[in-house]
């Protein structure tokens, strides 16, 4: 199904789109605020984008020093070509510990490579611990959006939600209620786990250690309350340096929502006596993303959700209208890499408005890759027959100018003088929710010769 | 089987060598005052401060938590811990601490984060298990922005270390901000 179609069933509550819209706007706003309060913001955001770009033409170094650095703190290191690999890792070192009950913090990755269905395959519990992701987790849907997993959901659902798996008493969608019943519930499942998956956000060539950032403390009650911990990051998490945290730290919270940092920073660099960390290091098509000199940009992310919050198509069209781990702008470069056929309505989701570029706190050029992605889909992809008839009939019309004028002037007189209902018909996809403008008498050609004879 | 195949494919792949930029710390150079700044920046992210004489800071500690039964303190600067804790204490023992007391060594201006190495909370698990949080620190070691902070700790022993950014809090639930998620519930910084 293509993302206009997944999106006109998230249209289908306009009262349920007018507040995802407005509160992704609010997230948006609060980003500026956060920004315009730092001195030197866009050499921050340059910094970024330069340093990232270093990573990728250094990768394998890197990577390879980051292991080693690592292995000299007594961290096991794993690499995985691909989702299965991953995933048959984690299950064979979650096997040799005997463990039966995990607890999980947030990791696109994980969702990416759907390690959740695979251990519970294996008999596993795997307890999401995010609040946003044990939302979708008890719903039993994807998170709709990276830094807010259920922000596609009311404060009702998730009360009813929790009646049915936590067994909490109706509270018309009480937020502090709500949270205090997980946090019962949560805890619980922390201080019982055997062993704790968090994803990475930052992992440092020069000492070997991973950053994990959180609001709520999930990853740190996982760790350091389990035997095992498994980090599992793409191969693009890498940094040169440690004091590089000190330029993606500053861009990553106020860029995600406006915090001046995330209420924890933690920094892993090796176990604690008598217990195991393990870091799982994946590409699954991230070389073959780096390949594409016009995409390999994307690579740079750092999964802040700011191209998301002002996307106008996002926001109005709902996360899992894209039907990708990564939805929203960014999701739409990285996934036609994935999978051309199935994501190829994507980078049409969107009106090149930039927004997404602006905003982005590594400066990937997200706009510019949705056109070109565009440009290799029609290349490479059916297209629909209208679109292609109107296209080709619109090349001809705008080829010759005597047939242009003609055709304003016969739409200029349609417009005044057929009725609504001709108008506003289903192939005017324009007119589903919006008026027309006014139409004048004259184009702009008419209007300028009449202004330069009346001098 | 996929480290060779992963360095292989990303030789063949990357691009020419691009330069590691210098940065230019002159760009984010600023004067403000910088503990009135971590100040307002603590309040900002849901966390109290109290800037207070050395000798009073049991009292401050009672007074803002006067019904705490199980503390835990992991520092000279307080004797108001009822629960001794050293390096080998399971932290699953601490499910019920009510507050725990420690000393950090440094604070960042523009966010209000607070480094906690694992030295400091002696327990790792600590800082986050305890319902209410009270952290100790020198008004005169507070530094301006991230960069300076990854100085500061660059030689230290890298074992486990935390900022710590105000009390833990979501807003998973309709954008409504909650104080108090898997972490504590409250943070108080004592500034000495």
């Amino acid at each position: 199904m293509s993302h206009a179609s997944k999106a006109a069933e998230f249209n289908k509550d306009e009262a349920k789109v007018n507040w995802h819209d407005k509160a992704l706007w609010y997230v948006r706003e609060k980003r500026d605020k956060s920004a315009h309060n730092v001195q030197g913001w866009e050499y921050l955001r340059q910094l970024g984008s330069s340093i990232k770009a270093n990573v990728l033409s250094n990768l394998d170094e890197y990577l390879v020093q980051f292991e080693n650095n690592a292995k000299k703190n007594g961290v096991q290191v794993h690499w995985a070509s691909n989702a299965e690999e991953h995933n048959n890792i984690i299950n064979s070192i979650l096997d040799k510990h005997h463990a039966k009950k995990v607890v999980k913090s947030k990791s696109m990755l994980t969702e990416e490579c759907h390690l959740n269905p695979f251990l519970e395959s294996k008999g596993i519990e795997v307890v999401d611990t995010d609040l946003g992701e044990r939302i979708v987790q008890l719903a039993e849907e994807p998170p709709s959006h990276i830094v807010l997993p259920a922000i596609h959901k009311t404060k009702e659902d998730v009360d009813e939600l929790f009646q049915e798996h936590l067994g909490t008493k109706p509270s018309g969608g009480n937020p502090e209620y709500l949270v205090a019943e997980a946090r019962k519930h949560l805890r619980d499942k922390f201080l019982k786990a055997d062993a704790a998956i968090t994803g990475v956000n930052f992992a440092v060539a020069d000492t070997g250690g991973v950053v994990v950032c959180t609001n709520e403390g999930n990853a740190d009650m996982g760790v350091h309350l389990s035997k095992v911990h498994i980090a599992c990051m793409g191969i693009e998490k890498i940094i040169p340096k440690e004091k590089h945290l000190g330029v993606f730290l500053r861009l990553l919270a106020r860029s995600a929502t406006g915090q001046p940092i995330t209420t924890y920073s933690s920094h892993f660099n090796k176990a604690s006596e008598g217990k195991e960390m393990h870091i799982v290091i994946v590409d699954n098509g991230r070389t073959e993303q780096l390949s594409r000199e016009d995409f390999r940009a994307s690579l740079h992310c750092i999964r802040c959700g700011a191209c998301m919050n002002t996307c106008p198509i996002y926001r109005r069209s709902g996360g899992h209208s894209y039907d990708y781990t990564i939805p929203g702008p960014i999701g739409s470069i990285l996934s036609p890499g994935k999978d051309l056929k199935k994501h190829s309505s994507l980078p049409f989701a969107s009106t090149l408005c930039g927004s997404c570029s602006n905003v982005c706190p590594v400066k990937i050029n997200i706009h510019e890759q949705l056109y070109k992605w565009r440009q290799v889909i029609v290349k490479e992809e059916k297209q629909p027959v209208i679109k292609k008839t109107i296209l080709k009939t619109a090349g001809v019309v705008l080829s010759k100018p005597g047939l242009y004028n003609m055709a304003g002037k016969s739409a200029r007189f349609m417009l005044k003088y057929a009725p609504k209902a001709m108008i506003y018909n289903k192939l005017n996809a324009w007119g589903k929710a919006r008026d027309l403008p006014e139409v004048k008498n004259d184009n702009f050609d008419d209007w300028y010769k009449k202004r330069k004879k009346n001098g | 089987m996929g480290r060779e195949a992963i360095l292989n494919s990303i030789k063949k792949n990357k691009p020419e060598l691009l330069p590691l930029p210098e940065i230019n710390r002159e760009a984010f150079h600023e004067v403000i005052d910088l503990k009135d700044t971590f100040k307002n920046n603590i309040a900002l992210v849901g966390g109290q401060v109290v800037e207070i004489e050395k000798n009073s800071i049991d009292e401050e500690i009672k007074s803002k938590y006067p019904d705490k039964e199980h503390i835990v303190s992991v520092t000279k600067k307080s004797k108001l811990g009822t629960v001794m804790v050293d390096s080998s204490t399971d932290p699953h023992s601490l499910e019920h601490i009510d507050l725990a007391i420690l000393e950090a060594e440094l604070g960042v201006s523009e966010n209000g984060a607070i480094w906690v190495a694992a030295d400091n909370s002696v327990v790792k698990a600590l800082p986050f298990i305890t319902n209410d949080l009270v952290i100790i620190l020198d008004k005169n070691n507070i530094c301006l922005h991230m960069l300076e902070a990854y100085d500061k700790i660059e030689s230290r022993d890298r074992n486990f270390g935390v900022f710590i950014s105000g009390p833990s809090k979501t807003a998973d639930i309709e954008q409504c901000l909650v104080v108090g998620a898997h972490g504590a519930m409250s943070l108080t910084v004592i500034l000495v």
